[in-house]
């Protein structure tokens, strides 16, 4: 085998630099936390575990952070490398995956938590966004370990777990995913903690969550619009489109926009602008500036094989001559989707604003069931500009740019912050919201 | 639909000048569902009553003059009427808006609609008020401007709602860019109907009524109403700029983003101090007395002006730099005497200014020369002939005879239309095409040539659209873009209101305010359907007229000379041209010609033409 040194590859290094500034703009990290690996075929052919050093600062790795192992025996690389090192490796034997990342994941760390007498087994975390459920496969096992880092413990049960499973939680301690690269163990562990930040944004809103996650356990098909598009990882850099410059910045800007406001998880939603006979069509609008993701031009026609969350595009360009279309998965809107005023019976059907430049924009947003059709989504684009689908995510549009669109989730999500503040302080949100907007 | 909406009268006027008959018809309820009013529903009675391939300025063009059924209401700028005729510059459709007083009066006669037609042996006016309409000699005003002819109708009114429409000695000499005025200074300005009414002896329109409207749904008006007023007050151009500065306060702006044309669209290099000398804040500062609104408007964007002992309205923008840098001209006064001058005369500025600078440009190359001009030096930078100018145009003296065509005809006559910087033979409008994709594409295909608000105020979402702001030099955005611009216009100007709320907002509250009023379904949905169902009806009515798809185009400057945008030279190539129309067509649903398809006139029903 070729000496190691420590001048990791650029390509190597510039990867975990941008997963790393990304996973603490999204702050599923502190300074410190956390640890990504992958593996890693060197020009000489050799194989290594490249991973993060302990202690090492995500947002801000140096060339030195980054170890290569040797994936067989204990090499001197071992001295810096994360004191989760052994998780990693383990996980990264695992069939088919190369990638693995473990980050504190607040949201759905927290959630998690019980308090029950130790040892024990806590309950598995269900997820009620579609995001989480179906990305996740329905369920993020939960384990309490008596020594809850780097444990030979913990190198034993987390890959028993992501074999079976995409993530899992360590109680009190965070998440561990797997990918086929560390940009999908990444996506994955986002829409974990995002998964986490839904139901504690439920729990704030005295929803009733045992009774949300019945449902969706009993019936995924009518508790969500349909499945998201499968994470895809060999097309992040095709562009099909680089001569149109001035829209291509604008995707970008939009698209860094999602992902630093958590408007929606890393890589997921989807934006697109249209054409006359093609739409350029972004499949993971949620793209930090220096990782992006595909861009693409496609007919406006469906096509066999397109996904249903591109045939929504599509179907809805059909019925209307809007110029834009975003989709996000605002976890905020998610949750206030399944808000119930006290005393109704069911979850409200809008969103009424009670701030200022959320008023401005929205009077109110409109709130519908997962398998709401094209014709009564684009009618209601078409008065509201944004429409919040219970169980669908946050569609908006604009009639003529990306910008016009992005602004219609981006004030929702601070208007849905504004109400839940307000219950959460125990105000009565029906004084708060305009009478007017009743009709509106 | 046979129920009549409510905020229509159901009641159209025509009036024969040729025979003097004055008749009523009914409105069909179906066109306010599908045309609305205004621009929509007088586009459609034009198309319904006119052979379009009909000399512009024979007897048998007709004018078609509709107020909308916001008019009569209290919603915001809600007093703007739209006239429709075939154009005497274009030769297309002619298709122009005003704002001011006089299309509320109109209304308040019980009528939605006027249409004219024939022509009269001698001058007359046409007086509508609620005990009689009458067909009157006019011959005591013929050769009055505006002004006068105005003061005179109105002297002696004891009916303080009474108001004038006419037209000055441009409209009677039938100047191709003749406007009809009212408020003495309100211009229905583009496309020459001034030259229209003159052609068929009809020099003015008094109006007096107190017929009013109600609202249907009055709780999902009030909303739609409440709305705008909020809106209006919460976006910075509606809540204080052009209050402020009025629209010349975009000269400055314009020139930061390398759009403002000098010496006709030669090119866009001015000195900073010069273009400080003719910017709203200089205006502001030196000229404006003070700063009013249409009817109903909180904006308020006039500028009542004085130079000297002389007070009148403006200069606008377009007025402003057609008649300054597009002509070389920097001085604020000169173009603001100029600009009271063209009201009263009765002139569209910006095909004055326009027709100036083509005519400056063909005297210094040398094609025209002291000898067709009647001795003047017609160089860049003449300010002190434009007053001499403006005279000689109206009345048809001298070289104004040969201006008072319009600049394509001046230089076709001279051999050289290429530097005439029209489209549709209608002069391009202050904004440099070359600075933005999308402007260049509005101008192409707006039905009534060059035109900046009938082809999509693009520029405003390119520089000042906030979150709407588009690229500039996207192919694949610009042509939706400006269809959806287009169609905005299309509704603002079918329903009555000013372009400017736009700055605000868009279809909502009109929507809302719509429905509340008529009864009628009138959902955002709805309104772009309407828009597109206009669109066509002003595409047939200009194939009717002979114009092509080759009629949609720029002038050759632009794509051969190019002018420097943030530091790149920048040209609208013919390929881009080329690509940039047929996608256009393509998201109109028309074909490579620029013909509506049959799928298309099926979709939006818009039926056969009723024979004329």
């Amino acid at each position: 085998m070729k000496k190691k040194t420590w001048n990791t590859s650029e390509d190597v290094l510039r990867l975990f630099q941008t997963v790393g500034r990304a996973s603490l703009l999204y702050d599923i990290q502190d300074s410190h936390s956390g640890n990504m690996a992958i593996r890693h075929r060197d020009e000489s052919g050799n194989d290594w575990i490249v991973i993060t050093s302990t202690g090492s600062q995500k947002g801000d790795l140096e060339p030195n952070n980054i170890c290569f192992l040797s994936p067989a025996e204990t090499d001197f690389g071992y001295y810096k490398a994360s004191s989760e090192t052994d998780i990693h490796a383990r996980i990264l034997a695992l069939e088919g995956v190369a990638a693995s990342i473990h980050a504190h994941t607040k949201e759905i760390a927290v959630v998690t938590l019980d308090d029950a007498d130790k040892p024990n087994q806590p309950a598995p975390f269900i997820p009620v966004d579609p995001l989480g459920y179906y990305h996740l496969s329905g369920v993020v096992p939960v384990d309490w370990m008596a020594v809850p880092s780097g444990s030979p413990e913990m190198a034993k049960v987390i890959p028993e777990r992501l074999a079976e499973h995409p993530a899992t939680v360590i109680q009190a301690h965070g998440t561990f995913a797997k990918g086929r690269t560390l940009k999908e163990a990444f996506f994955r562990v986002c829409i974990a903690n995002n998964a986490g930040y839904v139901v504690r944004l439920l729990k704030r809103l005295k929803v009733d969550v045992e009774g949300l996650r019945q449902r969706v356990w009993d019936s995924p098909q009518a508790s969500f619009s349909y499945p998201p598009p499968d994470y895809t990882i060999d097309d992040d850099d095709v562009c099909d489109f680089p001569g149109e410059t001035e829209i291509l910045r604008e995707f970008q800007k939009a698209g860094a926009r999602i992902f630093e406001s958590r408007l929606s998880p890393f890589h997921s939603g989807s934006m697109s602008v249209r054409g006359v006979g093609s739409m350029l069509y972004a499949p993971k609008a949620s793209m930090p500036r220096e990782i992006g993701g595909p861009l693409r031009e496609v007919p406006l026609e469906v096509e066999d094989g397109d996904s249903p969350e591109i045939q929504v595009h599509k179907q809805i360009y059909a019925a209307s001559d809007f110029q834009t279309i975003m989709h996000c998965h605002v976890p905020e809107a998610e949750a206030q989707a399944h808000f119930v005023y006290p005393g109704d019976d069911g979850p409200l059907d809008r969103i009424v604003p009670i701030d200022a430049e959320g008023s401005f924009i929205h009077l109110v947003i409109p709130v519908v069931p997962a398998k709401t059709g094209i014709a009564e989504l684009v009618r209601l684009l078409h008065d509201y500009k944004v429409v919040v689908v219970r169980g669908g995510g946050v569609w908006a549009v604009g009639a003529q740019s990306l910008s016009e669109a992005l602004h219609h989730p981006s004030s929702l999500r601070e208007i849905c912050l504004y109400r839940i503040g307000a219950f959460e302080q125990g105000l009565d949100l029906r004084r708060m919201e305009p009478g007017k907007a009743r009709n509106w | 639909m046979s129920e009549l909406p409510w905020g229509v009268h159901g009641k159209i006027l025509e009036v024969d000048l040729s025979s003097g008959r004055i008749e009523e018809a009914p409105l069909d309820p179906g066109q306010v569902a599908d045309y609305i009013g205004g621009r929509g529903l007088g586009t459609r009675l034009l198309y319904d009553r006119i052979d379009a391939s009909c000399d512009a300025l024979c007897p048998d063009n007709v004018i078609v003059i509709a107020a909308a059924p916001l008019i009569g209401t209290n919603a915001p700028t809600a007093g703007r009427g739209h006239m429709v005729f075939k154009s005497a510059l274009s030769g297309g459709i002619g298709s122009s808006n005003c704002g001011g007083t006089w299309a509320p009066a109109f209304k308040s006669t019980g009528y939605d609609a006027l249409v004219i037609r024939g022509r009269a042996a001698s001058p007359v006016l046409i007086d509508i008020r609620p005990e009689r309409i009458e067909i009157l000699p006019a011959a005591h005003i013929w050769g009055k401007d505006v002004h006068q002819t105005t003061e005179a109708l109105q002297a002696g009114e004891a009916d303080r709602r009474t108001r004038v429409l006419c037209i000055g000695p441009a409209g009677e000499n039938r100047v191709r860019f003749a406007a009809v005025m009212n408020d003495r200074n309100r211009a229905y300005g583009r496309g020459g109907p001034g030259a229209v009414w003159g052609s068929k002896n009809l020099k003015a329109i008094r109006v007096a009524g107190q017929k009013k409207i109600q609202v249907k749904d009055k709780e999902r008006y009030q909303s739609g109403l409440e709305q705008s007023f909020y809106l209006l007050k919460q976006a910075p151009a509606t809540k204080r700029l052009l209050r402020d500065l009025g629209t010349a306060g975009l000269v400055e702006l314009i020139n930061l983003i390398n759009m403002l044309p000098h010496r006709n669209f030669l090119d866009n290099r001015h000195r900073d101090e010069d273009v400080e000398n003719v910017s709203g804040e200089t205006l502001a500062k030196k000229l404006l007395q003070r700063a009013a609104g249409c009817y109903l408007c909180p904006m308020g964007c006039q500028r009542h002006t004085r130079v000297g002992d002389k007070k009148g309205e403006g200069p606008e923008y377009e007025t402003m730099v057609m008649i300054g840098p597009d002509c070389d001209i920097y001085d604020l006064e000169a173009i603001t005497r100029v600009n009271y001058l063209c009201n009263e005369l009765g002139m569209d500025t910006i095909s004055f200014g326009g027709t100036l600078a083509c005519a400056m440009e063909l005297f210094e190359r040398g094609i025209l020369q002291a000898k067709d001009t009647d001795g003047l030096e017609l160089r860049f930078g003449r300010s002190d002939l434009l007053d001499e100018l403006a005279r000689r145009i109206a009345f048809r003296q001298g070289i104004g005879d040969r201006l008072a065509e319009g600049s394509y005809r001046l230089a076709r006559a001279f051999g050289h239309p290429e530097f005439s910087m029209t489209i549709k033979k209608q002069e391009i409008p202050a904004y440099d095409p070359r600075a933005s994709f999308t402007q260049a594409l509005g101008y192409m295909t707006s039905p009534t040539g060059a035109c900046h608000l009938k082809g999509g105020y693009a520029v405003s979402l390119a520089f000042f659209g906030g979150t709407k702001e588009i690229p500039r030099f996207s192919l694949l955005q610009s042509p939706i873009g400006i269809r959806n611009m287009h169609n905005l216009g299309i509704i603002q100007d079918s329903l009555g209101v000013c372009r400017f709320t736009g700055y605000a907002f868009s279809y909502d509250p009109w929507a809302r305010m719509m429905s509340g009023l008529t009864g009628l379904d009138f959902s955002t949905a709805r309104l772009e359907e309407i828009a597109n169902r206009i669109a066509a009806v002003e595409r047939l009515f200009n194939l009717a007229a002979g114009l092509t798809e080759a009629d949609d185009t720029l002038p050759a400057r632009f794509s051969r000379e190019p002018i420097l945008v943030a530091g790149e030279e920048r040209v609208v190539s013919t390929n881009a041209v080329a690509r940039m129309r047929m996608d256009y067509y393509r998201a109109r649903g028309w074909d490579e010609q620029g013909n509506p398809t049959p799928a298309t006139l099926e979709s939006l029903a818009i039926g056969k033409r009723k024979s004329p």
